[in-house]
């Protein structure tokens, strides 16, 4: 068994890479590895949107990325830096910046890109995901 | 020894042409997404400076009405054998 | 004038591995990939990581001097590269291809670089436990 780390850095729905992150996190805990940490980067920020409404017919990829945590424990870090600036942010943020909504709901959490080095550091592999 | 992801269309030229650089004696590239366009043989210069040490993804080969058009000079994997070269391999990097 | 050919061509020695590589691939301005790759290399170096930086393709435009804020409001990325050596980053690389094909020399660069040929770009990723490339 070896401890898988994730870089996302896509959009969801605007390329590829997002599902295709999604599918490799699926295929890792599948073949019984672990998958720790999942670190959402640059535009890949907008997975951890709570507010994302696909059609019913798509993949939901912040649901996807839920049941990663639910079942299988992985972590799901959105760089509070790169989300920020996308508007992408929890409850706590939203009231130090006075904004009155929030889009990024537990388990999704916003931290640092020290996370990521740590990420980087403790797991036997980080697979990156870019468009 | 290293995995390379590339997911760019083989008219990306310039990210052909990095990864060329980077690319090591013992290392191995998997094609996934757009890049799997450069698995057909009417591309086949664009994968030349990796010695047959490629592979292309079969789901987005699939998708891409592409199963039947690959060259058979490229193996190809389906999401484990994606997973057993990320086993196999320490190191994994990805262009985009 | 200096150009690359000039210099010597790398030994070991200037290949040092680091803990971490960051490659840089994407000019400044146009996309965050240079900005968010440059905060990642500062971060990890806070965190007490040895990083080396690999400027490739049209990376190496992060390299230029003259560069300023943007018009539209963007900061650019020189303010970070100035900071590169107040975090201790100090093995900085660049593809010496990359350099040749834009016909830019040393003296366009703002900060000295260690150039590297195609073999030893491919030794670089080959030594280093860790890579992420922007």
């Amino acid at each position: 068994m070896l401890t898988y780390a994730l870089l996302v850095h896509a959009a969801p729905y605007s390329h590829q890479s997002a599902l295709s992150a999604l599918r490799f996190a699926e295929t890792v805990v599948a073949r019984g590895h672990r998958l720790k940490t999942v670190f959402f980067y640059h535009d890949g920020v907008h997975n951890a949107s709570a507010l994302m409404s696909p059609p019913q017919d798509e993949v939901h990829l912040a649901d996807g990325w839920k049941r990663l945590h639910e079942v299988h424990g992985a972590e799901l870090l959105v760089c509070v830096a790169a989300g920020l600036r996308r508007g992408v942010l929890d409850t706590s943020e939203a009231s130090r910046h006075g904004l009155a909504a929030h889009s990024v709901e537990p388990p999704f959490e916003l931290t640092g890109v020290g996370q990521l080095v740590d990420a980087m550091l403790a797991n036997d592999r980080l697979i990156t995901f870019a468009p | 020894m290293l995995l390379h992801l590339l997911n760019r269309s083989p008219q990306s030229l310039s990210v052909y042409r990095e990864l060329g650089e980077a690319f090591g004696a013992d290392d191995h590239l998997l094609l996934i997404e757009d890049a799997c366009y450069a698995a057909l043989p009417s591309a086949s210069a664009a994968l030349e400076p990796f010695g047959g040490r490629v592979s292309v993804l079969a789901e987005d080969l699939a998708s891409r009405g592409l199963a039947e058009r690959v060259s058979p000079a490229i193996a190809v994997v389906d999401m484990n054998g994606f997973l057993s070269l990320t086993e196999s391999h320490q190191r994994c990097v990805s262009w985009f | 004038m200096t150009t690359f050919s000039d210099m010597e061509t790398v030994s070991d020695v200037e290949t040092v591995p680091q803990d971490l590589l960051i490659v840089l691939r994407h000019p400044p301005h146009g996309s965050q990939w240079l900005r968010e790759g440059l905060d990642v290399a500062l971060v990890a170096a806070a965190f007490g990581q040895r990083v080396g930086l690999l400027f490739q393709g049209d990376g190496v435009y992060a390299l230029l001097k003259d560069q300023q804020a943007g018009a539209l409001g963007q900061k650019g990325t020189h303010p970070q590269m100035a900071m590169l050596e107040m975090y201790d980053i100090d093995m900085l690389w660049v593809s010496e291809t990359a350099l040749a094909e834009r016909e830019l020399s040393a003296d366009d660069l703002m900060l000295p670089m260690v150039p590297l040929n195609a073999e030893a770009v491919a030794e670089l990723f080959a030594r280093h436990p860790r890579t992420l490339i922007f």
